[in-house]
């Protein structure tokens, strides 16, 4: 009888550490894969990888992603720029009046962007930006980039505002201080680091996506964008428009790119991890 | 509560804020709903029951868009996403919390991190590229010629870009969500109860079947999330589904999801009258999944969580 309970414990054993060996499997695989394809795509394109525009499809040169690095750079801009007071202030609401009906709602729907498709994102972004604009714009991008960074950041911030110790609320009170003193002054500061991991990973969601860009910044990648006014480009728009296309030279700059995305994104995640022990993407 | 004048200064400048958070989902359902009354007054239910999708660029009386093919398409790679990734997920959660040596299950936690971090189009090259390749060559064939007789493996797949290689694709991006929801849950297990299922001699399958029945709402809430996820998930899908109108009835086929579909097509659909309005349509259905299966899942794990805190 033992026997039987102990077999079946081995069993078990092994099926649970070779089920959770396949799921590490293909992040293995893809790493490895993003890596080797990465390197010989910047390793053929040189330099210019960094500094020039894709090469003609079909050709025997890459060219580079400068465009989609120049645009990413300025989507990071005005998203941080609209997204990030947004959501911090947001949170400090949601923090500070818990009980209030906006904070109720504020906190579910923002739970609730968590979850919705964010090409949708986009396809609202069109609707009421690009189209009265005329055009397709970085701008545009940046606003939808913010409404998808916007949940990250805000749970992150009120997570942060709500491990400080009352203690220090309270001392500030005492000293005067109106509430809004305390969270800017004294709350904002003990909570420094979560808030920043929230404001890094929120960016870094924000910047692995490409749904919400699709019907939004244009994709033109012809020359490097420097005003968020003109239709721009962005690295993960870069990997979906050209792993689509049956050129040998574009598909391996789509490795590059997929090189660069991935390389950044886990600096980041590192960055957070320094910030605060458990990052939660 | 001293100074109750400039609080309630603080309240209302902090007030436009918070309810641009508010509006911004509001606006969402707002834009969706009124941009597919169009269709749907053209069209009637068909735009949603109909399952052909023929644009003109004539009149819309010539045009037909019926989004059920898509709409099935959603629900079944999600659904195959979801049944693959959670048997890996709990494995991996069980892994870390009961069977690896301490200073392994930390590496295999920062795994999976990663995985969650990586953003969706690297999975689809990764699927495009690798995935979709290796199935074709490799797992296809032996499928369709040992359970060619089952509906869902009657066709030859012709190009590695299927509902099934689609279906994989979100397992392994969904798993992450469902370990980190399902292994929050498993850790804020009293410890009283593991002690005591060892100190009854339980082996360790023993007591992680018992711990495990206190994580049942957890999982079923990560099941819920990670559909609504999966069933949202728009480019890696894109690039290895396949893009053709055939129904999810074999699932070797190329096919389309809702998302998918629009990622196609709505940067066209205007030169189509209409076709964009049904386009909008099926962004409002995928805004109702993601809805429902965001308050469903959260609800469950509110209930878990206040159990756990008895």
């Amino acid at each position: 009888m033992p026997d039987y309970r102990l077999a079946k414990d081995r069993a078990f054993t092994i099926l649970v550490l070779a089920l959770a060996a396949a799921g590490v499997a293909p992040l293995a695989h893809l790493l490895a894969t993003v890596a080797v394809r990465g390197a010989e795509a910047i390793a053929r394109a040189g330099p210019g990888f960094f500094t020039e525009a894709p090469a003609p499809p079909g050709s025997r040169e890459l060219g580079g992603i400068a465009p989609a690095l120049a645009g990413s750079l300025l989507l990071a801009g005005a998203s941080v720029a609209i997204g990030v007071p947004l959501a911090t202030l947001t949170a400090v609401f949601m923090h500070e009046f818990p009980e209030s009906r906006l904070a109720r709602a504020a906190r579910a729907l923002a739970m609730s962007l968590l979850e919705i498709p964010t090409v949708l994102v986009g396809i609202l972004v069109y609707s009421i930006i690009v189209v009265p604009m005329g055009r397709f714009s970085l701008l545009a991008g940046g606003v939808a980039l913010a409404i998808v960074m916007l949940p990250y950041v805000a749970t992150y911030v009120e997570r942060a505002l709500g491990q400080v110790p009352r203690t220090y609320r309270e001392a500030g009170l005492a000293l005067g201080m109106t509430r809004a003193q305390v969270v800017f002054h004294v709350a904002m500061g003990v909570a420094r680091r979560g808030v920043l991991a929230g404001f890094i990973v929120g960016l870094s969601k924000a910047l692995g996506e490409t749904a919400p860009l699709l019907f939004t910044i244009g994709g033109s990648r012809a020359v490097v964008q420097a005003s968020p006014l003109c239709p721009g480009d962005a690295v993960p728009l870069l990997v979906f428009q050209l792993a689509q296309t049956p050129y040998e030279n574009w598909r391996l700059l789509a490795w590059g790119a997929s090189l660069v995305l991935v390389a950044s994104v886990l600096l980041v995640y590192l960055a957070a991890r320094l910030l605060v022990r458990e990052v939660r993407l | 509560m001293g100074q109750p004048r400039e609080d309630r200064l603080f309240y209302y400048s902090l007030l436009p804020f918070a309810g641009a958070t508010v509006a911004v989902v509001l606006l969402l359902a707002a834009v969706l709903g009124y941009y597919s009354l169009p269709a749907l007054r053209e069209y009637g239910a068909s735009v949603i029951v109909g399952s052909e999708w023929r644009p003109s660029e004539e009149s819309p009386r010539e045009a037909s868009y019926g989004l059920l093919v898509p709409l099935l398409g959603t629900l079944a790679t999600a659904a195959i996403a979801v049944a693959t990734a959670v048997p890996v997920a709990l494995a991996m959660v069980v892994a870390t919390e009961e069977v690896l040596p301490p200073r392994l299950r930390g590496l295999l936690g920062g795994v999976v991190d990663v995985m969650a971090a990586i953003p969706t189009i690297v999975y689809g090259l990764w699927g495009l590229e690798v995935l979709a390749p290796l199935l074709r060559r490799h797992v296809y064939p032996h499928l369709n010629s040992a359970l060619g007789f089952l509906p869902p493996f009657s066709c030859r797949a012709y190009t590695g870009a299927s509902y099934l290689t689609a279906g994989l694709l979100l397992g392994v991006i969904v798993v992450p969500y469902i370990y980190a929801i399902v292994r929050e849950a498993y850790r804020s297990i009293p410890s009283k109860y593991r002690l005591a299922a060892y100190a009854l001699g339980a082996t360790r399958y023993e007591a992680v079947r018992i711990l495990s029945g206190m994580v049942r709402p957890a999982v079923a809430a990560a099941v819920l999330l990670a559909f609504g996820r999966a069933a949202g998930e728009t480019v890696a899908v894109a690039l290895v589904v396949g893009s053709a109108f055939n129904p999810p009835t074999c699932l070797l086929a190329p096919g389309y999801t809702i998302a998918s579909l629009i990622a196609n097509q709505f940067g066209e659909s205007f030169y189509y009258p209409l076709m964009a309005n049904a386009l909008y349509l099926g962004g409002l259905l995928l805004l109702a999944i993601g809805i429902i299966a965001n308050v469903a899942g959260l609800r469950l794990l509110a209930g878990a969580r206040s159990r756990a805190g008895l």
